[in-house]
């Protein structure tokens, strides 16, 4: 399976390029974990490296750190190749997945570390105020004398936020912060990241295998996959225009159905399904004439109707989501498929309920020819 | 049963060995420095401190020992850090368990072979026929405080690398990748991150060390060649060629006194210097 490399490199807004990957790759022994990475990052933007562990999104996040020497290609910051600039040397900081947060150190001495690493020297004072500055900012004012150990995994995680904020980076760079958070906590930090992120205005570059954090923070994030980036947009744009069905499959959910490709792949083409039915759809880029493709289509954008409106299905299960209810049916030949139906419809038309039997529609625009990869 | 009966009867067999070896002796040995020489050797008992006024009769084995014991352990401690910190932090984790076991390796012979290897080495026809050859002539290392010395760290290196591996070993490393991230310069984050946590390891190394070399007799005996005594050589001398128990008990006595002192004071500054953090624990 040879996956062809995401080369475009599209900037929202007319920014300032802080952070620049060309042609990057990383090797260690024989595993290649990241190839060809293309990128920008602006100033003051907030990119997501997404993809599933041992995509090399981790390794990216480390060669901009200064951790990983690419094996090839070139790191640049501000414009300049930074490839043999130690990580000590660049204007980057780090939250670390497990925060790192130095055990034999108090609150204020952990964040105040990179100050004092500064010369010529900061004063005490100095760096007591910015540290007190820092802690106020992500909402832990007071806790200067802490322990690390008296502290919750929220409050570490802060701590360790402070402790790279505080240096007023180029790039803030987030291996997984979120992790080991439990749900709630993690959806209030997503959300005091953005603001804190919008209030500072330094450029935030996360790594997550969780799709809904990208999507509820990002402005752009790049879908990684094998060491490879798929496809870089925004939430928006990988949501409605996924370039291939791995990139559907993992930024939200999607039903796919193979087939091949009737003629040549122009705007709305005709896909002749497996099962021998001819579905209208919207194709994709750097498909070509006959190609074997999927069609995808989001469970939202089906339409639960009644018998002789669509294809004909049976209710195999339902669960009733609030403002939405999730309809898993199936069909004789295109098996199984979920389809999510607004309260609103439910209530118009009538739920339906298992074991009946059903009719499932879709606009042809909302259907999109991918490639199967 | 009840969990209290319980507790009890897992203590037992360690409290009835501490009794029987630790406490009784040690009561014995406390008794016996009150008490006087026997005529035919063995002890008198009687209440006098006749034996401890005698005590500067060996200020010469008590001195040795207590220049010799924290001398050996600082050098030990010297040469066992670097080491530790390679197998721990460099060292290819390929090659981390053999060259740990390496580090063990000596142990498996007897120390009296080897500190007899020593003699050799250290002897005429040793180091110092080597360094005559190249015309430093004269040179005299056996039998002297050196010689002890370097039996000494050789015999108890593998007691101070181990500790300080084990707490450099779990050490995060992401500690030292953050503290670089930081902006600081490697040897700073030595300084600032790494040594700092490891200080558990030294201070649990350092006393293991110290403590048996308080009590040393063998390496002083066979390398010192009865010039460079300890108190353990003293006190050999005291109960098996003298037979002077009484004295011996004092001399015992007041050595235990002088590593309760020490180690208290020790442990005092080692928990001070870690007051702030949880992960602190001397041995």
């Amino acid at each position: 399976m040879e996956i062809e490399p995401y080369t475009e490199v599209t900037l929202t807004a007319d920014r300032k390029v802080v952070a620049e990957l060309r042609g990057v790759s990383k090797s260690f022994g024989d595993v290649l974990a990241a190839s060809d990475l293309n990128l920008s990052i602006g100033e003051g933007e907030f990119l997501s490296f997404l993809g599933p562990s041992g995509c090399g999104k981790t390794t990216a996040l480390r060669m901009l750190a200064g951790f990983e020497v690419p094996s090839e290609g070139q790191v640049l910051l501000d414009g300049d190749v930074v490839n043999d600039l130690d990580a000590h040397d660049r204007p980057v900081n780090m939250v670390f997945q497990q925060y790192a947060l130095f055990p034999h150190m108090t609150v204020a001495q952990n964040i105040g570390y990179g100050l004092r690493q500064i010369r010529p020297r900061i004063p005490k004072l100095q760096i007591a105020e910015r540290v007190s500055r820092a802690l106020e900012v992500v909402r832990l004012g007071g806790f200067e004398d802490r322990k690390i150990w008296e502290m919750s995994g929220g409050q570490q995680q802060r701590v360790a936020l402070a402790r790279a904020i505080i240096n007023e980076p180029k790039l803030l760079l987030l291996d997984e912060p979120m992790a080991a958070l439990d749900r709630k906590l993690r959806k209030e930090m997503q959300i005091e990241l953005q603001d804190l992120q919008r209030q500072l205005g330094i450029t935030f570059v996360l790594v997550t295998h969780d799709q809904e954090e990208a999507l509820s923070m990002s402005d752009r994030i790049c879908v990684m996959r094998d060491g490879r980036i798929v496809q870089i947009g925004s939430p928006q744009e990988l949501y409605d225009r996924p370039n291939s069905r791995y990139v559907a499959d993992f930024v939200g959910t999607s039903n796919f159905f193979n087939g091949k490709l009737q003629g040549s792949p122009e705007g709305m083409s005709t896909v002749l399904l497996d099962n021998g039915m001819q579905v209208q759809g919207m194709a994709g880029d750097g498909l070509v004439d006959h190609q074997d493709v999927c069609i995808s289509v989001r469970p939202e954008q089906m339409k639960l109707g009644h018998q002789g409106d669509g294809v004909e299905v049976k209710v195999h299960n339902r669960i009733f989501l609030g403002e939405h209810t999730e309809y898993l049916v199936s069909h004789q030949t295109l098996g199984d498929f979920l389809v999510l139906a607004p309260r609103q419809a439910d209530l118009t038309e009538g739920a339906f309920a298992v074991g009946d039997t059903a009719a499932v529609s879709w606009e042809a625009t909302a259907a999109l020819i991918l490639d199967r990869n | 049963m009840t969990q209290r009966a319980r507790n009890w009867l897992l203590l037992a067999p360690a409290g009835i060995w501490f009794l029987v070896m630790l406490i009784i002796p040690l009561t014995v040995v406390f008794i016996f420095s009150f008490g006087e020489r026997a005529p035919s050797g063995g002890v008198v008992l009687a209440l006098t401190v006749e034996q401890y006024a005698n005590l500067p009769a060996r200020w010469a084995a008590f001195k040795n020992t207590m220049t010799l014991a924290p001398i050996g352990t600082l050098s030990a401690l010297l040469i066992a850090y670097p080491l530790a910190y390679f197998l721990a932090v460099k060292a290819d984790p390929r090659w981390k368990t053999i060259l740990l076991v390496l580090v063990i390796v000596p142990f498996w012979t007897s120390i009296l072979i080897r500190s007899y290897a020593w003699i050799f080495l250290l002897g005429g026809r040793g180091i110092p026929a080597l360094l005559e050859w190249v015309g430093i002539e004269g040179l005299r290392l056996i039998n002297t405080p050196f010689a002890v010395l370097v039996g000494i760290i050789y015999g108890y290196l593998p007691l101070m690398v181990f500790p300080i591996f084990v707490s450099l070993d779990k050490l995060d490393k992401r500690l030292l990748e953050a503290s670089s991230d930081l902006g600081a310069k490697p040897w700073k984050t030595f300084l600032q991150v790494t040594l700092p946590l490891s200080i558990p390891g030294i201070a649990t190394g350092c006393m293991l060390v110290f403590i048996l070399l308080m009590g040393e007799y063998l390496i002083p005996a066979l390398l010192g060649g009865g010039k460079v005594f300890f108190v353990g050589n003293a006190l050999v001398d005291l109960f098996l060629q003298s037979r002077n128990w009484a004295y011996g008990s004092a001399v015992a006595v007041t050595l235990v006194v002088v590593m309760l002192i020490i180690v208290t004071i020790y442990m005092r500054l080692i928990s001070r210097l870690g007051a702030n953090r949880e992960d602190v624990s001397i041995m």
